[in-house]
């Protein structure tokens, strides 16, 4: 991707920081990719898009706001896209609550960008597909993709904020499908070199292997190692549940009341950090706050949430940089969440359990009870039976319902490295493997 | 109509794409008006307005896909794409195993435009404001409700597709939508209501004409004092039982347990690593037994004013009715030009669509109905001696097969001895997708035969999301397993 440049951006900013307004904010996007999926073990579905968003929140007469978006920075587009925000602006009725716009601010430094990924090409993605290809037996079939991306932020307020970044980002997920099992692994980087798609290929093909011809288990109370991605699956809706500010005000959050009390097990550390050296997140929020790593549970305490500029204010706190861009009702979330790791290997977790379940990753999970943070999803890809510290065989999938706070305190164990994995429409979070007793399965399946 | 540049860049495009190699291309050029407006507890939380607009370039190169999407409208970046999108099939060429063959499509020159009443966009803010500030103000007015969400959503989607096979559609699809939501926040539980149906409320292909139907004021109170009282309400038993649904519940069950699992790109595993694939096989056709004789499922693209309602797809087949399930038995999938052919159709019917001009089309649902019954909601509750009336989706789950389901509604009614009784909090039920459908005993009649707009199916990588709709009389449903506990 050519990258646009600082300087475009602030070409179309000049127009749209324009008269008339008490003061606007812009926000766009340059991104451009490639996803290349593959299925049956061939590419399927090869695709590419180069897009451009700019839009502009204008603010007249000190708290009435107007948002419009557009793709196109040139000149008229942007003019016209100021236009619809003070129209906007206009007609809307005054908001008590709007916070006024963040101010200059001098961000973390952070080397987001890689040339290689950036430049990837349609043949070095396939070459990728080849790689994992290579690792499979001819009675597995694969499936998955392999994604770059190129972007660049830029954020200019009249206030004189301004933020630009440039970022680059690539995954691959693979799947094993064998006649009655499957397996998956799935890994997300900043850079196409540290994806090791034979490793992940492996990894999946292993995993269908071992759970060949699986035998019927019954719904119950199970202790389960959950692997990185059944780990993040409960992240992520936490994330949505109660760890941002407007949740947490309005009473509906799991964190309400609760700061300062023990409401994990004492192994359990959940933190918000986009600016980690292996996260994948900015060195500012889209309304121009700095980044900053919260901690969000601390040896099992709740700590905090995260604020963004309008929940910060109602709060009496300071933003923490999550905002997303507006007009945004949903309030800030942890785009960048982690669980931190703990001192074993998932092979000790496994060892010290003499009978339970291994759950390689969730399937379309959905919230039951938003406050009592009850899940409810299936296993897929992976779902082993362990007995006398050992996989002793594959077992048909299962359907959880289950608390998420109470399977976060009923945890025996954290594996000690950390992995990046993506949940069904949602953005991805980093998490260990965990080991969790009691948790409950409500419903077998036949496959 | 799309202006002589738009119309001189798809041809430029597949001018281009036929050049370098492609023995098929179709460029479609997409632009997209969008409108959104927020009120929370008596305050408008976000008002926007959006504009997008690009081409995206698709091409077979000896059997091989390849695409490439642009939001840079000029002629030297769609020769750029259109090249790119070549070079992209070629890529994908020595990793294929079966050359994609596309079913035969007679190529037509055709507009299509969604009939509506009133241009929402031609309304002014003011007046959408004030609706929805009202329907807050009467949410706000009952005691004990915590939060009052109203909003609306328009949509306006202006496309024109361009093929090498000589078709060239334009097509002008308006879309809207408004709802509010009551919120009884408690120290434990929070309790909710929607109307006229939960995920931002009814949705439609119509102007602004649906937005007044909807009569959002006038059911505000009603749906406040319903989420406050569920605090008080008994939580829903757990066991087996009879349950009845009401259309907003029985809308969802149709899209995840009949829609998806009859897509025939995730019954060829082409979705198999992302959203799953299906326990419907090519073979079950017309000998699976689905459901009860009671149902029978269609695929309308047709049905006017419904939300998944088009002209043409975005291959450029016409859109159609269609019999999927006919009282019970599995007759065919919903398919694409790529996919037909491979279980020996002929034509696509007509499934197809991207939800933007960056991405490729997926087979995706239009308006899948659950036809109607000869019973009444009144009959199938007084003839019910004991059991559950379940109301308005709020949690929904279903294996990576479509089998395995477990569905939350906002609030349920006991049935006993054939009257409604007590309201009941926490209403669930799960099951198994063949189990359940061929438990139905009754449905209701056309006159309560409801279209709900689904504004949120997700598909696809790059994920893609599709407004789609279902209509569902009242169905009942014996033996199922209801109030499933974490």
């Amino acid at each position: 991707m050519t990258l646009l440049g600082q300087d475009r951006f602030e070409d179309a900013a000049r127009i749209a920081l324009g008269d008339g307004v008490d003061a606007a904010l812009v926000l766009a996007f340059h991104s451009a990719g490639g996803l290349t999926r593959f299925a049956s073990s061939q590419i399927h579905q090869n695709t590419w898009r180069e897009t451009v968003a700019i839009s502009v929140m204008a603010v007249v007469d000190g708290n009435r706001v107007g948002v419009a978006a557009g793709s196109s920075l040139e000149p008229d587009a942007v003019r016209s896209t100021l236009q619809a925000a003070k129209a906007i602006a206009a007609v809307t009725p005054a908001n008590p609550d709007f916070p006024g716009l963040a101010g200059p601010a001098s961000y973390p430094a952070a080397n987001l960008w890689d040339d290689a990924t950036a430049e990837t090409t349609p043949a070095e993605r396939a070459d990728g597909v080849a790689r994992a290809l290579e690792e499979f037996p001819s009675n597995i079939d694969a499936a998955g993709y392999i994604e770059t991306t190129a972007n660049e932020v830029f954020i200019a307020g009249s206030t004189g904020l301004r933020a630009y970044a440039t970022s680059t980002q690539a995954g691959c997920s693979v799947m094993a499908i064998a006649q009655n099992s499957s397996g998956f692994a799935e890994s997300v980087e900043r850079k196409l070199g540290a994806l090791d798609v034979p490793v992940l290929a492996e990894r999946a093909v292993k995993k269908a292997e071992l759970g060949r011809d699986p035998a019927d288990v019954e719904p119950g109370a199970y202790t389960v190692i959950l692997e990185p991605a059944a780990t993040s699956t409960l992240l992520q809706f936490l994330a949505f549940l109660g760890f941002g500010g407007k949740a947490f005000l309005e009473g509906r959050s799991f964190m309400t009341g609760k700061i300062g009390e023990k409401i994990m097990e004492q192994k359990i550390t959940i933190v918000d950090d986009p600016i980690a050296s292996d996260a994948l997140g900015l060195p500012f929020d889209f309304e121009g706050t700095p980044s900053s790593r919260v901690v969000l549970i601390d040896k099992g305490v709740a700590k905090d949430v995260v604020w963004d500029r309008t929940t910060a204010k109602k709060a009496g706190r300071e933003s923490t940089g999550h905002g997303l861009p507006p007009p945004n009702t949903m309030g800030p979330l942890p785009l960048n969440l982690r669980m931190e790791p703990g001192d074993q290997s998932l092979e000790q977790l496994v060892a010290s359990t003499d009978r339970g379940l291994l759950v390689t990753r969730f399937h379309y999970s959905n919230v039951v009870s938003e406050k009592e943070t009850v899940l409810t999803g299936m296993t897929r890809d992976g779902t082993f039976a362990i007995e006398d510290g050992k996989l002793a065989r594959g077992v048909k999938n299962l359907r959880f319902t289950q608390n998420a706070v109470e399977a976060l305190s009923n945890v025996e164990g954290v594996g000690d490295t950390t992995e990046t994995s993506t949940e069904l429409f949602f953005g991805g979070s980093r998490a260990p493997a965990i080991k969790v007793r009691d948790f409950k399965f409500s419903s077998a399946t036949t496959h | 109509m799309v202006d002589d540049e738009v119309r001189a860049l798809t041809e430029r495009a597949l001018d281009v794409a036929r050049s370098v190699g492609a023995s098929y291309a179709d460029a479609r050029y997409l632009a997209e008006d969008s409108e959104s407006i927020d009120v929370e507890n008596g305050r408008v939380e976000g008002v926007s307005r959006g504009s997008d607009a690009g081409i995206g370039v698709r091409v077979l190169v000896d059997g091989a896909w390849g695409f490439a999407g642009t939001a840079l409208m000029d002629p030297k970046e769609i020769e750029r794409v259109a090249g790119l999108a070549v070079e992209i099939a070629r890529s994908s060429r020595p990793l294929l195993r079966t050359p994609v063959v596309l079913a035969d499509e007679q190529p037509v020159e055709a507009f299509w435009e969604t009939p509506i009443e009133e241009d929402p966009f031609a309304v002014s803010l003011d007046e959408k404001i004030d609706l929805l500030l009202k329907a807050s103000a009467e949410l706000q007015s009952v005691q004990g409700l915590t939060i009052a969400q109203s909003s609306m959503d328009f949509w306006r989607r202006h496309s024109f597709l361009a093929t090498s096979e000589g078709a060239r559609i334009e097509q002008i699809i308006t879309q809207s939508g408004a709802g509010i939501v009551a919120l009884a926040v408690g120290d434990r539980e929070v309790q909710q209501r929607s109307f006229p149906n939960s995920f931002r409320g009814h949705f439609a292909c119509k102007g602004y004409e649906h937005i007044r139907s909807l009569d959002l004021a006038e059911n505000a109170a009603r749906i406040a004092e319903e989420a406050v009282a569920l605090h008080k309400a008994p939580e829903c038993p757990s066991g087996r039982t009879t349950i009845v649904l009401d259309p907003n519940q029985l809308c969802l069950q149709v899209h995840e347990s009949v829609g998806h699992p009859l897509e025939l790109d995730r019954v060829l595993g082409m979705e198999a690593a992302y959203a799953g694939t299906s326990f419907v096989k090519p073979d079950d056709r017309g000998s699976l037994r689905y459901g009860s004789d009671q149902i029978t499922i269609t695929c309308d693209s047709t049905l006017p004013g419904a939300l998944g309602s088009y002209g043409y797809d975005d291959e450029g087949v016409p859109s159609r009715r269609e019999v999927l399930i006919e009282n019970g038995v599995f007759q065919r999938f919903l398919s694409s030009r790529e996919t037909a052919p491979v279980i020996g159709e002929t034509r696509s019917n007509g499934t197809m669509r991207a939800d933007g001009w960056g991405v490729i089309p997926l087979i995706r649902m239009p308006n899948i109905n659950l036809e109607p019954g000869t019973s009444s909601l009144e009959e199938m509750i007084g003839t019910t001696d004991d059991g559950i009336f379940m109301s308005t989706n709020i949690s929904w789950s279903i294996d990576d097969k479509r089998t395995n389901f477990q569905f939350g509604t906002e609030i349920a009614w006991e049935i006993k001895k054939g009257t409604l009784g007590r309201m009941l909090r926490n209403p669930n039920y799960a099951g198994k997708t063949v189990e359940f459908w061929s438990s139905c005993d009754a449905l209701g009649g056309k006159d309560e035969w409801k279209v709900y707009g689904t504004p949120n199916c997700g598909k696809g990588q790059p994920a893609q999301v599709a407004r789609v709709a279902h209509g569902t009389s009242p169905g009942r449903f014996r033996d199922v397993q209801v109030g499933v506990r974490g």
